[in-house]
């Protein structure tokens, strides 16, 4: 279990690092340079290359990229071009936001999707039918498009909740519960979608293997073998499921933060792009892969509970 | 109402679907020649305007009619998508076989970087490649299809690496076809239906990701009108125009999910659905095979008295055929020959199991049982003794069941009742208290997520309830312990804590047996217990059973293909074949003197048997194989292969007592030797074989259909 830790988190380190290799290229590769952008929009190339000097630009890659990594271990992303903000603390502020999306969304779909796939692969007939073709519907709905309906109907039309916008914790726990409803809801529609169906199947065909033949051989009550054994064995591909979305919706939060005007990484990362701020798009890209590393560790971690022949190994 | 098959509603959705996707193609190559406006015609009369005759979907803020413009912009919103799939393909399946072919090297290699691309976070790289390079839809999905390639390489480098160990592509590898062409030849037409369900997957991620950067303005150019670009500038009104929101959204939530309902059908139809493919199969299996009843076979019913059919239809209820069974007044005196004899522990009569509207799998099956001896159920596979056993504990498998007849259990003249009369809670209260089941293959017969001393502790806590309350967990455990040592497992302690992938096959077949007699049944049945296990382990289980039997006064039933397995064990013998008992009665007397041609030729077949019994010569196969239940017929079924069969083989043949009903035909040569067990055992065939006959030939049949059985 140690070596496979390890073994598990140099692979993490190696992530982290290839992804900063990649945002550090992409963003040199891009033809523009920070001098114009410092410069501001009226410059003369003199001025632009001057800004580049003092900027560091025409340092060779490698020692470019040794600074950026060497401030990034100790938690200097350096500053934006545009409003001289230090990156990291403004990243830092922002993740409260992301993440308390990306959780709630992601309890909420497990328990919704754990709940209907369970029902769905217990029930059968009907219930069952009406499940998968509702989760097939569910998960092929553009998350943007939902959101914007839901929108229409829960904030125009009902006034049930506040449309846009987000309000710290601190500040109203009331009201950050409500500026978080809506988005997280948009979320769990697909999310819980996709964890009803990985449920489904993975009850199904847990219910038809070997062992549970032997428990109901011994008499053993249903709820039993359904709630204890069945969705103990389909937990970890459900578990993974959760894992991905998790990730996927803290890199996809990009089109949600936008939508519902949430302070959060991916409206930086927006904001960062459309204004060509890249040490800006860089740091944004080394905080999500840290995300992402992070959870699939975690991941790694919570599927070795589950699974003795991982946990035992 | 009656609920349409899940399968042909899904077949319906996948050719909605595709059509769907044909007129989404078709509509966008030929948009020039039918849009009924100008992409970007403006018609400031009619700005935001509903749906009416001029305009079917209405106009936007500009009055540009919306179906025009959504029609216009249904190759950029597209296409791009389909190039992530290419992309995608391109680099994870070449990547894919490139592994499976050259081993571990180019495989760990490959799969770090499948891993690494994976471990990504791709809509935030879609961005900074946006932002790097501007926006550009198509490079956009190409580098999606770069990010996308990681699973497709990991999906098609398991299915490439198990199709290279099949023996078709092995064998064109040794005939010297190149590897490439092995590739192009066999692995890639097999993999065809993941290739078209990993397809249309690909292509609904593709679509919402590029409708998604569309929609935050990292899509086509503004007058270019990409799906996510209408939807964007549609939410700018949703106070003064929530209609405009519908029709692009329907549009494109439609192209996204008739792309994931074609991955559905194409999948289920191919034989990858779950629950789907069970049902799916056995209505192929019974369609393809009609059950051929010769007409008036029922009007012969009355010399094939064990001998039933399921009608023609299908639709044969138990209470018919219960009604039919009343009405045998055949069966009777055949059931008097049965093993045991009626009245024992257990008494199985007329049991008949088929597929839900399918053929029967067992017909008409009758024997007895008496408490504290152990009956053999023998035959080759697909004879109908699994089922047999399975019905008795009425866990027959999905989609089977018991049609007719009646399972009595208990002891005389205590309560006896019929098992398959019980409701299912009448049933739990059976299983594991009174008759318990050990199977084929402890391996798979334990939960793999639980500990061996929290499977044992469960039941124990269950059924050894000590003056109403619940017995303790440490109790329990000790129970445990001492299970487990009584079935031959030293180091208890060490076991119960073991997880079942750590045990071996034996130590896992001892703690299915302790498993079993948790609840302290009187009936176990033990369907194959030995077949998974080593020779020398093989013999310990024997052993034990064979001591469990005497310590504990159990009886056992149990299944077997292997004649040595039940001559070490059982005190009775019944032999299946194709659904029917063919012959049984004492071991001792089945075994040494068979009459069937079929048992003789399964001792034949059977290399544990003893030196000295009749068997016509050693290790001989027996030529041909039981044939599919829908094919049964009403004659002797054993006729096909059978070197004995005359015509008088289609008639439907009784059971008889053994060494008796021969001598009617009896032209063969010699009358019955002394045969002091003579009496004990039935037989089903109207010229048995004698014992004390010099060993008859391998029975060659005269109308053996190679592979008749599929």
């Amino acid at each position: 279990m140690l070596t496979y830790l390890a073994r598990r988190l140099a692979f993490a380190i190696a992530t982290v690092l290839a992804a900063s290799v990649v945002s550090f290229l992409l963003v040199h590769a891009s033809g523009s340079t920070p001098g114009e952008i410092t410069a501001g929009s009226g410059a003369s190339p003199a001025q632009v290359a001057a800004e580049n000097l003092r900027l560091g630009w025409d340092r060779p890659l490698v020692a470019q990229y040794l600074s950026w990594l060497g401030g990034a271990v100790r938690g200097n992303l350096g500053v934006s071009l545009i409003d001289g903000h230090n990156i990291w603390s403004d990243l830092m502020s922002r993740l409260p936001v992301t993440a308390s999306i990306a959780i709630f969304a992601t309890l909420l779909s497990g328990i919704l999707g754990v709940a209907i796939g369970v029902a769905a692969a217990v029930r059968g007939g009907l219930l069952d039918r009406a499940v998968t073709v509702g989760s097939g519907v569910a998960l092929s709905l553009p998350q943007f498009w939902v959101g914007i309906l839901l929108v229409y109907l829960i904030a125009i039309k009902a006034h049930l909740l506040p449309a846009t916008g987000y309000v710290a914790f601190g500040a109203s726990p009331g009201q950050y519960l409500q500026s978080l409803a809506l988005p997280v809801i948009t979320l769990t529609v697909t999310g819980a979608a996709i964890i009803a169906r990985t449920t489904r199947t993975g009850m199904i065909s847990a219910l038809r293997q070997e062992h549970i033949r032997t428990l109901h051989a011994l008499g053993t009550p249903p709820w039993r073998i359904r709630y204890i054994h069945a969705l103990r064995f389909a937990g970890a591909p459900v578990v993974s499921v959760l894992g991905i979305q998790f990730i996927a919706l803290f890199g996809g939060s990009v089109v949600i933060e936008q939508l519902y005007a949430l302070p959060g990484l991916g409206q930086a990362a927006s904001a960062a792009i459309g204004t060509n701020d890249l040490p800006a798009v860089q740091g944004v890209v080394i905080i999500a892969t840290v995300v992402v590393v992070i959870t699939n560790l975690v991941l790694d971690l919570v599927l070795g509970a589950l699974d003795p022949k991982v946990r035992t190994a | 109402m009656s609920v349409r098959s899940p399968v042909k509603t899904l077949r319906t959705g996948g050719l909605l679907s595709a059509a769907w996707l044909v007129l989404l193609l078709l509509g966008s190559l030929t948009a020039g020649w039918w849009e009924p406006y100008q992409t970007d015609a403006q018609d400031p009369a009619h700005t935001l305007a509903s749906p009416s005759g001029s305009h079917l979907l209405g106009t936007d803020d500009l009055g540009r009619d919306v179906l025009t413009r959504i029609a216009a912009g249904s190759w950029i919103s597209v296409g791009p998508a389909l190039l992530a799939v290419v992309v995608a393909f391109g680099i994870g399946i070449p990547l894919a076989l490139a592994a499976a072919e050259h081993g571990r090297l180019v495989e760990r290699g490959s799969s770090r970087f499948a891993e690494l691309l994976l471990a990504l976070p791709s809509m935030v790289i879609l961005l900074a490649f946006v932002g790097a390079v501007g926006v550009h839809p198509w490079a956009i999905m190409t580098v999606l299809g770069v990010l996308l390639s990681a699973p497709v390489y990991r999906v098609f480098l398991s299915q490439a690496q198990s199709l290279r160990t099949r023996l078709y592509v092995d064998a064109a590898r040794v005939n010297g076809v190149s590897s490439v062409q092995v590739n192009l030849r066999h692995v890639l037409p097999a993999m065809a239906t993941t290739i078209a369900v990993q397809a249309a997957q690909l292509f609904a991620i593709g679509v919402l990701i590029e409708a998604g950067l569309a929609f935050m303005g990292f899509g086509p150019s503004v007058p270019s009108p990409s799906w996510g670009g209408l939807i964007a500038a549609a939410s700018q009104h949703i106070y003064d125009d929530p209609w405009l929101m519908v029709p692009t959204g329907v549009v494109l939530a439609l192209t996204v999910i008739a792309a994931n309902v074609l991955a559905d059908t194409v999948l289920v139809s191919m034989g990858g659905g779950q629950r789907e493919r069970g049902r799916a199969s056995a209505a192929r299996r019974a369609t393809r095979r009609p059950a051929r009843i010769p007409a008036g076979a029922r009007g012969a019913d009355g010399i094939a008295s064990a001998e039933r059919e399921v009608a023609p239809d299908g639709a044969a209820g138990t209470g018919e055929l219960l009604g039919v069974a009343g009405a045998n007044g055949g069966a009777a005196s055949a059931l008097a020959e049965m093993p045991g004899g009626p009245g024992g522990l257990l008494d199985v009569r007329d049991l008949t199991v088929s597929v839900d509207g399918g053929p029967s799998l067992v017909t008409g099956v009758s024997f007895g049982m008496r408490p504290g001896t152990v009956l053999g159920l023998v035959g080759e596979s697909g004879c109908g003794k699994t089922m047999t056993a399975l019905a008795l504990l009425g866990l027959l498998p999905e989609g089977v069941a018991v049609t007719g007849g009646s399972i009595g259990f208990g002891d005389p003249p205590g309560d006896i009742r019929d098992l398959t009369a019980l409701t299912v809670r009448e049933l739990r209260a059976i299983r594991g208290r009174e008759i318990a089941l050990i199977s084929q293959e402890p391996m798979v017969a334990l939960d793999p997520m639980f500990s061996v001393g929290y499977q044992l502790t469960q039941p124990i806590r269950r059924f050894r309830s000590a003056g109403g309350h619940r017995t303790s967990r440490a109790q329990a455990r000790r129970i445990a312990a001492e299970l487990l040592g009584q079935v031959g497992i030293v180091d208890a302690k060490r076991v119960l804590r073991s997880y079942p992938h750590q045990l071996s096959g034996g130590m896992a077949q001892r703690v299915c047996i302790a498993l079993a007699l948790t609840g302290s049944p009187k009936l176990l049945v033990a369907d194959e217990p030995t077949t998974a296990l080593d020779v020398t382990v093989q013999a310990e289980i024997l052993s034990l059973l064979r001591s469990l039997v005497a310590a504990r006064g159990l009886s056992v039933i149990i299944v077997s293909h292997d004649l040595g397995v039940i001559a070490d064990l059982a005190d009775e013998v019944a032999v299946m074949y194709a659904g029917q008992i063919v012959e049984s009665g004492t071991v001792a007397s089945v075994l040494s003197q068979p009459s069937h041609p079929y048992t003789t030729a399964l001792l034949g077949a059977n290399p544990h048997v003893a030196e000295g019994l009749p068997v016509p010569e050693r290790l001989a196969s027996i030529p041909g194989t039981v044939p599919a239940a829908a094919d049964w017929t009403t004659g002797c079924r054993f006729a096909s292969r059978c070197a004995l069969a005359t015509e008088a083989c289609a008639a439907p043949v009784p059971l008889t007592r053994a060494h008796d009903a021969g001598t009617e035909s009896g032209t063969e040569s010699g009358t019955a030797t002394g045969n002091a067990t003579g009496g004990t055992g039935t037989v089903r065939c109207i010229h048995p074989l004698r014992t004390g006959v010099s060993p008859q030939p391998l029975p060659v049949p005269h109308t053996m259909e190679p592979g008749a059985a599929s």
